[in-house]
């Protein structure tokens, strides 16, 4: 027969074992509270609870200081301690040595839940958005005063340009009433009046940043008549404040950036704009003279002093061309007289003589060309190429009907 | 003439209380009127004077005093940083 055992040893020995179990007598669990119980002895009694199922908690008095805030219902938290078993009635359960909220899974739910509200709200509508200034003269910054946030925004700001007036609201931007100072920093620089305002911190954890996911800070942000940047933690850090800003910076510095408008480039494109002016008016005073010019021109050809000269000019060429015609006639007809002094050269009575011809005229001088202008006895002269001849004529024969000169 | 030295003011007070950026707006547009073949002589002296007003006014907007970082508290008091 087997061995039979009281309840008493049953649950000594279970207890024994989950006190033997190395795991079970340090471990972390997390779930949701319910069914918390403060106890007027100072224990509280509470379930740690998931969608499978729960696990009844207990934290004595004696643990109080690992419980930094009151414990709710619903509440996501993480509690460490050891599992083991309670005799009295037969069951296991957590002693609890500390609890804390869980961050990642709690925040991030309650983040969640009020950024789905402000978008309900319209808090993150684009038509809220307001526009950066171009230039600004006063920058707003709700930051810590000490860090490297407001290091970078200094360096960043003033080297942009180096005259701008930053005015710092000197904020708490984690724990306890940081919200608050936020809140509190953008409405007094809202009032006090500047052209763009910063709100932000450096990274850190979702906790750390916390501030930034509160009601109050998107409600100050979003009611802010100023341009509002946002720049909280790093690059991969999203906000509530991110979402209600008018713009979002991933860094502080960044934020900086677009908050203030770099000086250098603003006189550079003033340079710009002046020599644009200067050169487009020199062409407008260049165009003007050209037109000026070209209409000086025309009226000087059209002036009576250049028609003046052009009729004189015609009238020097009209010369010219009589001048030459008459010295071509001249030497045409010299050339011709030219010609006729050889032929008649030719023909001269003069050159005959020279040749043994004689020229025979009576007494008178008349010229002989027939035989019956002389008769015997008459007195004759004959030119010959050196002299004259004075001669008597014997006879006169005829010529005859044949040509021959009769017997 | 009282009239248009009235109106020289009105226009010097409306070109003072636009912002550097408005200023830069109407350059464009000022620049890109004069740059147009057509103009007149007179308009493009008027639009090269206003232009040359218009950044002189920029200029003076850019206050070029170093200045202190000063630190805002809850009454909305300033003090040094």
């Amino acid at each position: 027969m087997q061995k039979v055992y009281s309840v008493g040893q049953i649950n000594a020995y279970i207890r024994n074992m989950f006190d033997q179990d190395f795991v079970l007598n340090r471990i972390g669990i997390c779930g949701e509270v319910s069914n918390c119980k403060y106890h007027t002895s100072g224990h509280i009694y509470f379930s740690l609870k998931d969608e499978s199922g729960s696990i009844a908690c207990v934290m004595f008095a004696g643990a109080r200081k690992g419980l930094a805030f009151r414990l709710n219902n619903g509440q996501q938290v993480i509690v460490r301690g050891s599992i083991s078993v309670y005799e009295r009635t037969g069951s296991y359960q957590m002693y609890a040595k500390e609890i804390s909220l869980d961050g990642a899974g709690f925040l991030y739910e309650k983040y969640l839940a009020l950024k789905q509200e402000l978008e309900d709200m319209g808090m993150f509508a684009a038509e809220y958005k307001q526009p950066l200034p171009f230039y600004a003269e006063r920058l707003g910054v709700v930051t810590a005063p000490t860090g490297a946030a407001i290091r970078d925004i200094i360096t960043v700001s003033t080297r942009r340009n180096p005259w701008i007036q930053i005015i710092l609201y000197p904020a708490l931007v984690q724990g306890q009433g940081s919200a608050r100072s936020i809140a509190e920093g953008i409405r007094a620089l809202d009032k006090a009046g500047v052209d763009v305002m910063i709100v932000g911190r450096g990274g850190g954890s979702i906790e750390d940043l916390w501030a930034f996911n509160e009601k109050i800070v998107a409600q100050a942000i979003f009611e802010c008549r100023t341009p509002v940047i946002s720049a909280v933690g790093h690059e991969t850090d999203t906000t509530i404040a991110d979402f209600v800003a008018d713009l979002r910076a991933p860094t502080p510095s960044a934020a900086a950036e677009l908050a203030v408008a770099d000086v250098r480039e603003l006189l550079g494109q003033m340079e710009l704009y002046r020599d644009q002016l200067k050169r487009a008016m020199g062409f407008c005073l260049e165009d003007c003279r050209q037109r000026l010019l070209h209409s000086r021109m025309r009226l000087d050809h059209a002036s009576p002093s250049q028609r003046l000269n052009s009729g004189r000019q015609r009238l020097m060429e009209l010369e010219n061309r009589l001048r030459e015609r008459m010295q071509a006639e001249i030497r045409e007809q010299r050339h011709r007289v030219g010609i006729y002094v050889e032929k008649l050269r030719g023909l001269s009575p003069l050159d005959k003589l020279s040749a043994g011809y004689g020229f025979v005229t009576d007494d008178s001088g008349k010229r002989i060309y027939s035989t019956d202008q002389a008769g015997p006895g008459d007195l004759l002269n004959i030119y010959i190429s050196d002299g004259l001849i004075r001669a008597r004529v014997e006879e006169i024969i005829p010529e005859t009907a044949d040509g021959k000169i009769g017997s | 003439m009282e009239e248009i030295k009235e109106e020289i003011n009105a226009a010097k007070e409306e070109m003072e209380a636009l912002t550097i950026e408005e200023a830069f707006a109407r350059l464009d547009t000022m620049i890109e009127a004069l740059e147009d073949r057509g103009i007149s002589l007179e308009d493009s002296f008027r639009i090269y004077q206003e232009g040359m007003n218009l950044l002189k006014m920029c200029n003076e907007k850019i206050d070029r005093v170093e200045k202190k970082i000063l630190v805002i508290n809850g009454e909305g008091g300033l003090d040094e940083f």
